[in-house]
């Protein structure tokens, strides 16, 4: 990277915010997917979205590509820096600018983790909402990239449910506030772009999320069943009866296993567990539970544990949220699949998965939100074994055409990043990727923002329609703006 | 369309689809006063997708159509190339039980999906201004909603899908039939409250819900509507979960509507009665027909063409301020002024001059809304006039401000709509 370009960035950024020798940089190379790597020219650690303003202007200038990134915690290549561009770390714009009770928003800066929030603001009863196993960690900025996701979402939405404004800068370096604090602000909803857009769009400054008052009551239901298929019939079940649990999530046997390994949440010995959370007003349910409890019964559930404090409930929960880490504890390493199906599609691409394991001879575990149909196999495998981790990979991009076959997707929370473009073009007509590529394009013409994610090839943006034209219709008088 | 005549228009059109998939305008198809030079009634998306490659190709003005319940809306492009009308198009609802989710064909009226989904016990929780007729393409575009937003949202918050033409004849789909899906961009989302600038939404995927066993609404009226707004606080910070929590005017009177399960319901209406008590405010429940016939009237004013509708968004701890600001502006200006709605949104409607005799002069319509929007701006929210009174809508600006992404916006319109065919200049924002 050139010297000159690097001085310019060293001094739009505060002390101590500039990083280009080769040792700090090593930890940027990669997110959570770590046989992703790049090595970024430089990383800036802005502190002010001024800061952020200024490098993106130098960059929209220099023509150098960057790639926002927050906690890392990213497992789809999200935040994978293009070889010798600049990294935007965002960790250090890490306040929370404004809590509002009464009306229950709270103004953060992208580099506040998500659990930070709920912690913030349960004094008063409240939470933030969506809730990604990784919460400790990762950041509101990555959230909104990714439109994570977690457990109670089946109930309550996704983060893009739950941010109501944000400031950004453009790629061109224009700062910009989409949505606010108040609903239903006039024009194109662009934040519906932006959540989910996986840095491709805009780098984001400051974000106003709503929040929600904590339920009256929870309860969650632990049951163990004698097969998958059993638990997943139960699942239905409570759904066909019109109920919405707050949470349904799924275990299998290998899974258990690990969790029960890793962190003891006392899982029955069974062949799957469900764990089924009711949250809402008291009277609702506890009749919900009724019904609940009667189905899982008809399905012949072998065990039903019920927690109905906090602490009996977070190990419960603890059990769930180790399941991806705690894989560690049955196999050397390990493949996490991120894929959806339509719940009533998971008996079909569970046992192809099941086929699929039987001739793989690769272990496979399954976890899932199984209330929207989110799958998480875990393929095992020994990368001391040559060849073992390519056949990992193979199985595991098996497991996504299953997905997309029975009409789902390839990503539910994880994203597409690097890791998932090639398969788009599976899910998604040249027409639709071209849609898609229209709104990349009224954003980013020049291609600088996080380039070669989420589209299958690079694409440029042809003619660029520019800043706005007097239209041959206005000219004529056939039509006019205001 | 600045070339050729309107004549011309409807001669290519018939000649390229005849009848009845192109037809004359009659004086049902006139938009405040004008009429398209051709009305297009596609039966298929292919058909329609051709129509709109024909459309864009010779530069004819287009106005997609739902039911067209609102669409005499602030401002319409003096000359109109065409409407396109989604209602004639075939399509079935498909309805997946098991997933809570279905799709629907743009030109399907809510109510009838509502009819076929009920079969199973389950609903689209939507209900807008009009419900009866209005369309999914049309709620779609205009993001609508009704006082069940409180808790099931608008329809960008239920769409996990949808399919739509292009103005150059291709036909494209994003998300998909999963409600949790991160796969590209979220166009779906995106065309919520487009208002048709961008492309024509084909159909729509949404996540449902199952209908609630048992209702109750809690009436509580108050001689003003200030108790009123600090009680709609008090429930948002209370464990209570109602289904809509709605401000009418004269007389002032906030229904609370409760929608669970029979024991919860009467649960919640209980302790709603005793919060109401605490706040001075009278009270009482109805449930059966008594409440129905509460919500169809509420409903039945909500959609009324009369006079001039302001969409006033604020915080909601601001709404009371905003009841009591609109209150002197309405006396400032002579002007008869209710306001109703999503009291504990922020969002409410102001309905300015209704009736025949109190129509307002054009000046004294425009003064009030530049005084109810430079007061909710300072609030950081804002006001958009939803409907006008057709004889003086010339003189108002629907949207105000869009703020400093407005550049983005039109960026986006150009990227999706070159030749500014859809909707030009009647798009959010004056797009
Ligand atoms: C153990 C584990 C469990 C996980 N569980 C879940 C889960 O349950 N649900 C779920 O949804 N995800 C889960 N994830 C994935 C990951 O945590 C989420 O995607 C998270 O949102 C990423 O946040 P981050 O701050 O680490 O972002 P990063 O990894 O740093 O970046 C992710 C993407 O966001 C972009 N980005 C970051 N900040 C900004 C910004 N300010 N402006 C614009 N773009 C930005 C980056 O460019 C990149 O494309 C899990 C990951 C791990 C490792
Ligand atoms: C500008 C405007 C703002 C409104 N705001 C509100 C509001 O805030 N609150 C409220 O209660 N009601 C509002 N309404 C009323 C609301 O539009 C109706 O209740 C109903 O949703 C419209 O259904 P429809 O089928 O009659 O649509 P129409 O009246 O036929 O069309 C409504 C709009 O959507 C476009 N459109 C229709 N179908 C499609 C399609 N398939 N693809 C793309 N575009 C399409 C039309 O061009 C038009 O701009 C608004 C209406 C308009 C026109």
């Amino acid at each position: 990277m050139d010297q000159r370009f690097l001085d310019e960035l060293g001094a739009v950024v505060a002390p101590g915010g500039l990083l280009t020798d080769a040792a700090d940089l090593f930890t940027y190379e990669s997110d959570a997917l770590v046989h992703l790597r790049a090595t970024p020219g430089a990383v800036v650690l802005p502190v002010s979205a001024d800061e952020v303003q200024a490098v993106v202007r130098l960059c929209h200038r220099a023509g150098v590509p960057f790639v926002a990134r927050g906690h890392g915690t990213g497992l789809s290549g999200g935040a994978l820096p293009v070889e010798d561009g600049v990294v935007i770390g965002l960790s250090r714009l890490n306040r929370i600018l404004d809590v509002d009770i009464p009306n229950l928003r709270v103004t953060v800066e992208p580099g506040v983790t998500n659990l930070e929030i709920t912690r913030r603001v349960s004094p008063f009863g409240c939470y933030y909402a969506p809730d990604p196993s990784s919460q400790i960690v990762c950041s509101i900025g990555g959230n909104i990239a990714e439109n994570s996701g977690g457990a109670h979402c089946l109930k309550y939405g996704f983060t893009v449910h739950h941010v109501l404004g944000v400031e950004a800068v453009l790629p061109n370096g224009d700062n910009v506030h989409i949505g606010g604090a108040a609903l239903d602000l006039p024009g194109l909803d662009l934040l519906s772009v932006i959540v989910g857009s996986e840095g491709t769009l805009a780098v984001v400054t400051k974000a106003t999320l709503r929040i929600l008052r904590r339920p009256e009551a929870v309860l969650t239901l632990l049951a163990g069943f004698e097969s998958i298929d059993l638990a997943g019939e139960a699942v239905s079940a409570i759904i066909g009866r019109g109920i919405v649990p707050a949470a349904v999530e799924m275990m299998d046997r290998l899974t258990i296993q690990a969790a029960e390994a890793a962190v003891q949440p006392r899982f029955p010995d069974a062949n799957a567990v469900l764990i089924v959370e009711l949250d809402g007003p008291q009277a609702e349910v506890d009749e919900q539970f009724a019904v609940v409890e009667s189905v899982c019964r008809a399905q012949g559930a072998t065990s039903m544990e019920i927690a109905r404090d906090q602490a009996h409930r977070e190990r419960i929960w603890r059990g769930r949220k180790a399941a991806f880490a705690a894989m560690g504890r049955v196999s050397p390493n390990y493949y996490v699949q991120d894929g959806v199906v339509p719940r009533t599609k998971l008996p079909e691409v569970l046992r192809r998965i099941r086929d699929l394991e039987a001739r793989s001879g690769l272990r496979i575990g399954n976890v899932f939100h199984a209330g929207d149909g989110n799958l998480h196999p875990l393929i095992c495998y020994d990368a001391s074994v040559p060849g073992q981790a390519e056949h990992a990979e193979k199985v595991a991009s098996e497991i996504l055409l299953y997905c997309i076959e029975a009409g789902g997707s390839l990503t539910g929370e994880h994203g597409v990043g690097a890791d998932k473009k090639a398969y788009m073009p599976k899910m998604f007509s040249t027409d639709d990727l071209d849609a898609m590529h229209l709104v990349r394009c009224a954003f980013d013409p020049a291609g600088l923002c996080n380039p070669g994610k989420v589209f299958p090839t690079p694409r440029l943006c042809g003619e660029v329609p520019g800043p706005y034209r007097q239209h041959p219709l206005e000219r004529a008088g056939v039509v006019e703006r205001f | 369309m600045a070339s050729s005549s309107l004549d011309t228009i409807a001669q290519a059109a018939h000649a390229r689809w005849g009848t009845p998939a192109s037809r004359a305008a009659g004086p049902a198809d006139a938009i405040l006063d004008q009429l398209p030079a051709v009305v297009l009634e596609p039966t298929t998306v292919p058909m329609l997708a051709d129509m709109l490659r024909w459309a864009n190709a010779d530069k004819v003005a287009v106005v997609p159509r739902g039911a067209g319940t609102k669409l005499t809306w602030g401002r319409t492009p003096p000359r109109i190339g065409a409407v396109l009308a989604t209602t004639r198009i075939d399509g079935s609802i498909d309805h997946c039980a098991g997933d809570l989710t279905a799709t629907v064909p743009a030109g399907a009226r809510l109510e009838e999906v509502n009819a076929a989904l009920a079969r199973e016990g389950q609903w689209l929780p939507l209900d807008p201004r009009l419900a009866d007729r209005a369309t999914i393409g049309g709620i779609v575009a205009t993001n609508d909603s009704g006082p069940r937003r409180q808790k099931h949202g608008t329809p960008r918050d239920l769409i996990i899908g949808a399919e739509m033409a292009l103005v150059d004849g291709r036909t494209a789909k994003a998300g998909g039939r999963v409600v949790k899906n991160v796969a590209g961009y979220d166009l779906a989302r995106l065309l919520c409250g487009s208002f048709g600038a961008l492309a024509i939404i084909t159909r729509a995927t949404f996540k449902l819900a199952p209908r609630p066993p048992a209702s109750r609404t809690i009436v509580a009226s108050a001689p003003q509507a200030r108790p009123l707004a600090d009680l709609a606080l008090a429930l948002l910070s209370s464990p209570l979960t109602p289904a809509a929590i709605e401000l009418q005017s004269r007389p002032d009177r906030l229904l609370l509507r409760f929608e669970t399960t029979e024991a919860a319901a009467n649960q919640q209406a209980a302790a709603a009665e005793a919060l109401c008590g605490a706040h001075g405010v009278d009270a009482s429940m109805v449930s059966g027909d008594a409440e129905a016939a509460v919500w169809r009237e509420h409903q039945a004013d909500l959609s009324s063409a009369d006079g001039t509708l302001v969409r006033v968004a604020v915080l909601p701890a601001q709404v009371g301020d905003v009841l009591g600001h609109a209150e002197r502006v309405a006396a400032q200006h002579a002007l008869e002024c209710r306001v109703a709605g999503r009291i504990a949104l922020g969002v409410v409607y102001a309905r300015i001059g209704a009736g025949e005799h109190t129509r307002p002069s054009p000046e004294s319509l425009r003064a009030a809304i530049d005084a109810l929007r430079q007061n909710a701006w300072a609030r950081g929210g804002s006001a958009v006039v939803v409907s006008v009174d057709p004889a003086i809508g010339h003189v108002v600006d629907p949207w105000g401000d869009v703020g400093d992404a407005l550049p983005l916006m039109r960026a986006l319109k150009a990227r999706f709509d070159p030749n500014g065919i859809l909707n030009a200049g009647h798009g959010p924002g004056n797009i």
